[in-house]
């Protein structure tokens, strides 16, 4: 115990940076793959077959394959594109943009099946009396089903949502300076590997539980206006 | 009596897959009239009023509303729905809304209503069925009865030109099926043209105008109330009013 304390005084600093960088990667990644789970959640569910086919073929590809292969992938396919040089709270753009593109399209494929599932989880009923209303397939969906799925939705996303910030750790490997990769620097100066994982150990899971906490809440305060 | 036709049914003909539920209905339905279909489960009297407000979509023959083919690729199904009220057996209360938005939200987002408009409206015909203190509960705390009496304010909201009832009292306790049925009886003693497909034989007797016996995808029979439930001519009629009559 007084080694952890030890090694974490002595180099907190590789520490605190280092998960710096995992927060940002993984907010901004859990913001892109709820945005590409949208997406393709719209695509999947759409009558016009072609566009349901591709939503059905991407979430097959994205759930079959590891995350690694595709972010090397990801990393080479995409060379072709020229970055923004610079840095952004200690994080190299060019090297952090592709990363942050294969995390968000390999969530997106998550929360596309999430939010289907909600979706289809709502009684069709529902869908039916409001289309009895007069309302159009849009007007539906956003006024009475949409409203009822999230609740199904929610707490699934969460799981994919803290899922993400663990999974953030495979960025190492393209040499991105994130918890882990730190957590390694650590690890070759002091010769005690035990003690630097258990301090990664505690940075995330304080993450988590912070992200839980607020995901919580927000779910709360849905079930308070909805009943 | 042409202009008094509200559906106007030419060979209606619905499949799903190979099944063919609906084999060739032919019907005029006129303003006013309260038809009510009877017939054993699965002869097709769910689907048949289905297709009426295009849920199911017809796989042959024609329908026409007012005058309008509303099979034809330019009839938009969600304005044609708006002239049909439906009233489903589970009667399908948008969970997400409380009793007052259950009736508004049509208003609202198809008629472009103002939210006060609106209101008032609501709160008319909820008081109208005794449920006007509901305005703010939401379906889950609600009865039976009291979810089916909503789920008819919400549909005449629009003004209908015609209600669409699927069984609607089949879901419902034994004790509900009463105030139900009278909220139906007092609509068709107004004047309100509808189509109720129901089980409830004593209903039927006394508000139809016209009952429809539907047996096998086709109306077997057709009469007045009087005909089909005292003298059935046709032996399919006969035996399914021996079994649903004579129950203790």
């Amino acid at each position: 115990m007084s080694t952890v304390a030890n090694i974490f005084a002595n180099y907190y600093q590789y520490f605190l940076r280092g998960t710096r960088t995992t927060i940002v990667v993984s907010l901004v990644t859990v913001f892109f793959g709820a945005l590409v789970g949208c997406v393709i959640a719209l695509l999947r569910i759409s009558k016009f077959k072609p566009l349901s086919a591709f939503a059905k073929l991407y979430i097959t590809v994205l759930r079959g394959t590891p995350l690694l292969v595709q972010l090397y992938i990801v990393y080479y396919q995409l060379n072709f594109i020229h970055y923004p040089s610079g840095q952004f709270l200690g994080v190299e753009l060019a090297r952090v943009i592709p990363c942050i593109i294969a995390l968000s399209l390999n969530s997106g494929a998550y929360v596309a099946e999430i939010i289907r599932a909600g979706i289809q989880a709502v009684d069709f009923g529902q869908t039916e009396a409001a289309l009895s209303c007069g309302m159009t397939y849009p007007q539906c969906m956003w006024n009475i089903v949409l409203p009822q799925a999230i609740k199904n939705i929610l707490p699934a996303i969460g799981n994919e949502f803290v899922t993400m910030v663990k999974e953030t750790s495979i960025i190492q490997y393209l040499g991105i300076s994130d918890l882990m990769y730190n957590n390694g620097i650590v690890v070759t100066s002091t010769y005690n590997p035990l003690p630097c994982y258990y301090i990664s150990a505690l940075i995330y899971l304080t993450l988590n539980i912070v992200l839980g906490k607020g995901l919580n809440i927000f779910e709360m305060r849905l079930k308070q206006s909805e009943r | 009596m042409n202009g008094n036709v509200l559906f106007d049914i030419q060979g209606l003909k619905k499949n799903f897959g190979e099944v063919e539920v609906l084999k060739g209905i032919d019907q005029k339905i006129e303003k006013g009239e309260v038809v009510v279909v009877i017939g054993p489960s699965g002869s097709g009297k769910s689907t048949f009023i289905r297709c009426l407000n295009l849920l199911e979509e017809p796989t042959g023959g024609k329908i026409f509303f007012e005058g309008v083919d509303i099979m034809s690729k330019e009839t938009r199904a969600n304005l044609h729905r708006e002239k049909v009220g439906m009233v489903f057996q589970q009667f399908n209360l948008f969970n997400n809304l409380s009793v007052l938005d259950n009736v508004t939200v049509s208003l609202r987002k198809v008629k472009k209503m103002p939210e006060q408009q609106a209101k008032d409206k609501a709160m008319a015909l909820l008081a109208r069925v005794g449920l006007a203190d509901r305005a703010d509960s939401y379906p889950s705390q609600l009865s039976g009865g009291q979810k089916q009496r909503i789920a008819i304010v919400r549909a005449m909201a629009l003004d209908p030109d015609v209600m669409l009832f699927d069984e609607p009292t089949s879901a419902l306790d034994p004790e509900m099926v009463g105030e139900v049925l009278k909220v139906i009886r007092d609509l068709a003693s107004e004047g309100v043209t509808m189509v109720v497909v129901t089980h409830e034989m004593g209903f039927a007797r006394n508000v139809a105008t016209r009952v429809l016996f539907m047996d096998g995808g086709v109306i077997a029979e057709e009469g007045t109330p009087e005909q089909i439930f005292d003298h059935p001519q046709n032996p399919r009629t006969q035996d399914f009013l021996s079994k649903v009559i004579n129950v203790i």
